[in-house]
């Protein structure tokens, strides 16, 4: 088939395109990379991205300062135990949702959507974890976030995409159906939990505005709002005072690239699982275009 | 499930079913805890919107019931009406510039002819949607920081003066448009992508006969084929279109609390920092009316717009 010299110009200019905006996705983070490594940003002129002095001082504070270093420890005490809880309930839940003939089913779908349609609103959900005493606990940012309702759905609608005779053959046999759901469903249904598990991980990993809401200690803070508050600070100085001495006052700490260490640190375990993310959601996506 | 038969006397046939089967037990055990979350911790706060009318503080009760003071109170608020019209300010920049822009670039990689080029263009450009906005609003801070910031880095190295983007309230919602896009563009780009592929290949290749060139195919088959799909994803989004706080609350200062206040960032500092329960509940209900009717509004459309004349959420 002959390619039309237009079709040749815009091929040339489609590349062109994606090439600038891969750049304009890689640059920024190779930046932020070579700041958590330079012990001497402020030499570095021009449009160089290597360290104008390699340091390893702000990892290591990340490890030794114990105010940088509780954090992530909450962020992981929270996605480990947050997400075992999450999808264990989700994948449970989902399980007895997918009877479409369960007495009540549709009353409990109802409930799940009207929810994500309307809500009490942050003050009255505030009071509440106030009274049930759960403010500065690790819990209130494990348990409530845990049960969601697409989760809930996305699981549902694999159970009930798994053949009916497979169900009916155990229960024939007399399994009972706790039984059925831990030896036939759960194995498989790996696919799925696989992919829930992930997504469940990073939102938890991420948890940001409800530690922001129902924790003021920071002693429980996750990474991320020690990151933001770093930020903050780093922000407030730089129009306060200028920038060499802000930098002398904390010792030659320079709070930007101890952000930028922050920030490779909490992304090495999202870029370690994306590829299995990837995987999945890409399969999730199809499947689901395709069904609507 | 054991099921009796009674035939009665009409004719008529009811089948009496047996609920508390032992199966449904072990159901209902199992759906147990999601349902207790779901009460408790979205159906009990419902009633708490009562707040909006009473006058409750720290210190308690004031007043039980006030009935629209509170509602008076933050329409008269200039910081109300600010953060309001700021949300729409960002909603309207979305609607203009993000959501397009996952439609174009699935469109660019769908006729892209590099097989790898364009799995790794898919890839790389999927990673900052699952990073916090944290991270992301670190990022570009560090990166648009007025004396060591890689921008200004490169400016200074083109001759420029360095540009101290970040106090900037007049750039900043296209600032924060541009890093909207640039967190979410990939991801959002992937569902476009799908529904391109089911596109029928037998009409391009027709289209070709009748001597349609590129442009042509795609106002003629690529952007119907995609209409349900925009359509959905359109639609989709009104939903959640209000909420805005991470975006806004990473990249607050005091420069740009003029327009880097959303009705997000403001209920909480009312509510959260300075505790004016009543007051900032009040806001809360505002806009999940607001927000409601939105819903209500594109669902009703949405019958006259899709192609089955049915509507889309019920």
């Amino acid at each position: 088939m002959k390619r039309s010299k237009s079709e040749s110009v815009f091929n040339i200019f489609n590349i062109i395109f994606n090439c600038i905006f891969l750049l304009m996705l890689v640059v920024p983070v190779l930046f932020i990379v070579k700041r958590s490594f330079d012990a001497a940003n402020q030499l570095t002129t021009g449009a160089a991205l290597f360290p104008a002095r390699f340091s390893l001082v702000y990892y290591r504070t990340i490890f030794q300062d114990s105010t940088v270093f509780r954090p992530f420890l909450n962020s992981a005490i929270i996605t480990v135990f947050g997400t075992a809880l999450s999808v264990a309930m989700n994948a449970m839940g989902a399980y007895s949702l997918s009877h479409r003939e369960l007495p009540g089913n549709k009353l409990f779908m109802f409930m799940i959507i009207f929810s994500m349609m309307f809500s009490g609103g942050l003050v009255p959900s505030y009071l509440l974890m106030k009274y049930l005493g759960l403010i500065n606990t690790y819990r209130v940012l494990i348990i409530p976030p845990a049960v969601i309702g697409i989760h809930l759905i996305l699981f549902k609608n694999y159970y009930q995409s798994i053949p009916a005779e497979l169900k009916d053959s155990a229960r024939i046999d007399g399994a009972e159906e706790f039984t059925l759901f831990r030896k036939i469903i759960l194995p498989l249904s790996a696919p799925i939990i696989a992919a829930i598990t992930l997504f469940t991980a990073v939102g938890y990993w991420n948890t940001f505005f409800t530690a922001i809401i129902y924790v003021n200690s920071p002693k429980m803070h996750p990474f991320t709002v020690k990151l933001q508050e770093i930020i903050i600070e780093q922000q407030e100085m730089m129009e306060r005072v200028d920038r060499m001495a802000a930098e002398d006052m904390r010792g030659n700490l320079d709070d930007e690239s101890l952000a930028s260490a922050i920030i490779v640190v909490s992304t090495i375990p999202i870029i370690i699982i994306y590829p299995f993310l990837q995987k999945y959601f890409t399969k999730g996506i199809m499947m689901g275009s395709i069904k609507s | 499930m054991e099921n009796a038969v009674h035939e009665l006397g009409t004719g008529h046939i009811k089948v009496k079913r047996k609920v508390f089967t032992k199966m449904n037990i072990t159901l209902y055990l199992m759906l147990l805890p999601t349902v207790l979350s779901y009460l408790i911790f979205h159906y009990i706060p419902m009633p708490g919107l009562y707040l909006a009318f009473s006058d409750f503080r720290v210190s308690g009760f004031r007043d039980y019931w006030v009935g629209f003071e509170n509602f008076e109170y933050i329409f008269n608020l200039g910081n109300f009406w600010q953060s309001f019209g700021n949300t729409w300010i960002f909603i309207i920049l979305g609607y203009v510039f993000v959501f397009p822009a996952a439609i174009i670039l699935a469109l660019l990689l769908n006729e892209m002819r590099g097989r790898f080029f364009k799995r790794t263009i898919q890839t790389v450009s999927c990673i900052p949607h699952f990073v916090s906005w944290v991270i992301v609003g670190g990022i570009w801070i560090t990166l648009l920081s007025p004396t060591y910031g890689y921008i200004n880095q490169i400016i200074k190295l083109l001759g420029g003066e360095p540009y101290y983007f970040l106090i900037k309230a007049s750039i900043f919602p296209y600032l924060l448009t541009f890093i909207r896009i640039w967190k979410d563009v990939g991801y959002n780009a992937i569902i476009y992508i799908a529904a391109l592929s089911s596109i029928d290949n037998t009409l391009y290749e027709s289209s070709v006969i009748d001597g349609a060139g590129r442009w042509k195919q795609t106002i003629h088959i690529t952007l119907p084929g995609m209409k349900s799909t925009i359509l959905v994803m359109l639609i989709l989004s009104f939903s959640g279109v209000l909420n805005l706080f991470d975006p806004v609350y990473v990249f607050q200062n005091p420069a740009l609390l003029s327009i880097a206040e959303t009705l997000d960032t403001y209920i909480y500092k009312v509510g959260i920092r300075d505790a004016r329960y009543s007051v900032a509940t009040a806001v809360g209900l505002f806009k999940s009316v607001i927000s409601f009717a939105l819903v209500i509004m594109t669902n009703i459309v949405s019958k006259y717009i899709t192609e089955d004349k049915e509507t889309i959420l019920w």
